[in-house]
């Protein structure tokens, strides 16, 4: 009996080691070679290092500094633009996401009986109808050849609400549910592939002129966490009693008043693990950034990719280098706001 | 200090009339308690009184000055919540002071008053402490405190001690009719429990399904109910029913009971107004345990017989369960009396007290 105890525990010991290993190798192996020199992180040797002989900075030399030499190297232009571009539309596009999604979450949350919850026939019909009706609107706005002005695109976008609503009321009577809903039109925003409507917005992005500009990428990376924040802070607030905004207005505060003063600070924490969730999102795109962006405002995603070449190779070092580099702010901000993540990551898991 | 009144108040939540036609007038000063079950339409009332609620129709006053358009926090009226809605991220001092600070009072002014405050309620060894960490009773003092503190005319408590253990709940009623005394405000008082309600309000408004039936003095809805619910709702024990019929026998007129042939004499009064009345084959006879008595001969003035079913020994009195005929009524015997279970008894009425309802339309016939 104690015999067989110990080796169970042995063998879940052993278990729980090789599912850990498995994680944590591929950071092992980025972090280590990040330092090693790049006879080391190459095949050339025909020999595995596990840990770097002679460690060197060369690697992040090489990703740091512009290279005007004579002689061949594998990325002439320094990644510190892609790291700046990287922080300065990781952090808008959150903000912005934040900003406007916390806000409709709040609406959504105390001023709507609307819950967003449908079965998934509604939710399908819904989103299948309002393409089916979209479809030959695309076609005679393309016949018209206004597709793609700003003009043709407006008023596109414009059909498109319009219709969507039309469609949620018309569903609501004969489904007696939230078929209406409008946190399910902002649920339904992140229902396509990310591929499928990223070429539009491409189209659209260079007509409006918007294409490699930080403003908008921070547009694409707010819309498309939009629904994200949405969802989580409307679960946050909903764990929020009514009583508490009814009680803040009943002593004089208005609406806003008891939103800032009374309800945002109780749900900071959840606020601080989904700027987190969204921060980390934003951070990690590579689709979004590789096809809005091409000179001045490619993030570190986008730089890492001009790392492998036909060219140059695969610069295995230098690539390690940057994505080390490139794990550094997630994890400060998640040191930073660690106190709030854990009891934001649980909140509404315990009733008081 | 000011007085509300309610006029043809109505709210509807989609198909649901939560409050219908209510008309109400609370003069200035007094403790009125709104009363009923869950669900009557209280806490709307309440709300719209405070103006979270919009009324569907009709229109609210204060001091005679419509106040439908005004929004909640002009309105000077402090609203406790059942479950306190305390601030949980701010200090006690912060949460007392809420009010105040919303409206740009001073800094020294503010720490004046939630001193005042604090120390009217015992909670000065607390100012300081995180509110959310607070127990539920000093949860309950610090809600208070905060509607309090802007001395608002108007006070509107919604079942504020629900939550609460026994002993403090009764400890904080004292002190709430102290205060109330003390600051001479316009209360608004809701609850589900007759006792609280007889215990604490100068006025009483019973209310059933979104509607008022009854609005009086403690004394006058206890001792002249308008119908059925609200004799049954006031007084614990429960009043007695009894479906009866009007018949005359013998030249005498009289109720007879329907499950069981008991009979009650009817005076001239309540006979002019049962002479006659279309539902005089269906009455309810109703009379309160504490108006009953109970002897174990016939005396003169004994009217049925019954056997005893049950005894609940309340301490300094007994509540004892009786069958008269196929009827069970509840009576209030003295603490010394112990008789059989089965025993036979012999019960007399206080017939001045006795209530004679209309059985289909359950109004009181008066």
């Amino acid at each position: 009996m104690q015999k067989s105890k110990t080796r169970q525990n042995l063998l879940r010991f052993v278990l729980a080691l090789i599912v850990v290993g498995m994680f944590t190798f591929p950071t092992y192996w980025m972090v280590t070679m990040a330092f090693k020199p790049k006879a080391e992180w190459s095949s050339a040797a025909g020999v595995i290092y596990w840990v770097p002989k002679n460690p060197t900075l060369d690697n992040f030399d090489t990703v740091l500094t512009e290279y005007k030499g004579q002689f061949f190297r594998a990325n002439q232009s320094s990644a510190l633009p892609s790291i700046r571009s990287s922080i300065i539309v990781s952090i808008g596009g959150t903000l912005f996401a934040l900003i406007i999604g916390t806000l409709a979450a709040y609406g959504l949350s105390r001023f709507t009986t609307d819950t967003g919850d449908l079965p998934w026939y509604v939710a399908i019909g819904r989103l299948a109808l309002l393409v089916a009706v979209l479809l030959p609107f695309m076609v005679l706005w393309a016949r018209l050849g206004i597709i793609s002005h700003w003009y043709g695109i407006a008023t596109f976008t414009l059909l498109g609400i319009v219709a969507d609503q039309v469609i949620g009321r018309l569903l609501a009577r004969y489904y007696k549910g939230p078929a209406g809903s409008l946190a399910f039109s902002i649920l339904q925003l992140r229902m396509f592939p990310p591929m499928a409507i990223l070429i539009p917005i491409m189209i659209m992005w260079s007509t409006f002129k918007l294409i490699d500009t930080w403003y908008g990428l921070v547009i694409v990376y707010g819309v498309v966490t939009f629904p994200f924040v949405v969802w989580l802070m409307k679960s946050f607030f909903d764990d929020v009693p009514r009583e508490l905004d009814e009680a803040a207005i009943v002593d004089g505060s208005s609406n806003w008043g008891a939103f800032f003063k009374v309800v945002l600070p109780l749900v900071k924490c959840g606020l601080a693990s989904t700027a987190l969730f969204v921060f980390i999102l934003n951070w990690s795109d590579f689709l979004v950034a590789l096809l809005l962006t091409n000179r001045y405002w490619p993030t570190i995603p986008v730089f890492l990719n001009t790392l492998v070449s036909s060219e140059i190779g695969a610069q295995h070092g230098p690539k390690a280098a940057l994505g080390l580099l490139a794990v550094i702010p997630p994890v400060v901000f998640g040191l930073l706001i660690q106190r709030y993540l854990v009891r934001g990551l649980t909140f509404g898991a315990i009733k008081k | 200090m000011a007085s509300i009144r309610l006029e043809k108040l109505r709210k509807e939540f989609g198909s649901v009339v939560a409050v219908d036609s209510l008309s109400l007038e609370i003069p200035d000063g007094e403790f009125a308690a709104l009363l009923g079950p869950s669900g009557c339409g209280k806490t709307t009332t309440m709300n719209m009184i405070a103006g979270l609620e919009t009324p569907t129709a009709g229109a609210i006053y204060f001091d005679g000055k419509p106040i439908n358009a005004t929004p909640p926090g002009k309105r000077g009226v402090g609203f406790v919540f059942q479950n306190y809605a305390i601030f949980t991220h701010m200090t006690v001092r912060e949460n007392i002071g809420f009010g105040l600070k919303i409206a740009g009072h001073a800094r020294d002014e503010i720490g004046r008053e939630v001193n005042e405050v604090a120390k009217l309620l015992q909670l000065t060894p607390m100012l300081d402490m995180n509110a959310g960490r607070l127990s539920i009773n000093d949860m309950q003092k610090v809600a208070l405190g905060r509607s309090m503190i802007t001395k608002p005319a108007i006070f509107l408590l919604d079942e504020p001690f629900s939550n609460l253990d026994a002993a403090f709940r009764e400890y904080m009623r004292g002190e709430l009719k102290r205060i109330q005394r003390r600051l001479k405000q316009t209360m608004v008082y809701v609850t589900h429990d007759q006792v609280e309600a007889m215990s604490m309000a100068d006025k009483i408004a019973v209310m059933y399904c979104g509607e008022l039936y009854q609005f009086g003095s403690p004394d006058e809805i206890y001792n002249w109910p308008v119908n059925q619910f609200v004799a049954r709702f006031i007084g614990s024990p429960n009043m007695n029913f009894i479906n009866c019929a009007y018949q005359v026998q013998d030249g005498r007129p009289m109720l007879v009971q329907k499950a069981g042939g008991a009979r009650t004499p009817v005076d001239d009064k309540r006979r002019r107004l049962l002479d006659g009345a279309a539902s005089a084959g269906q009455l309810i006879l109703g009379i309160r345990p504490e108006h009953v008595t109970l002897a174990a001969e016939r005396r003169a003035d004994s009217l049925w017989e019954g056997t005893v079913y049950a005894i609940e020994p309340l301490g300094p009195k007994k509540v004892v369960h009786l069958k008269v005929g196929d009827d069970l009524i509840q009576v209030i015997g003295p603490a010394a009396y112990r008789p059989r279970i089965g025993a036979r008894q012999y019960i007399g009425l206080d017939l001045a007290r006795t209530h004679v309802f209309d059985g289909k339309s359950r109004a009181v016939i008066r």
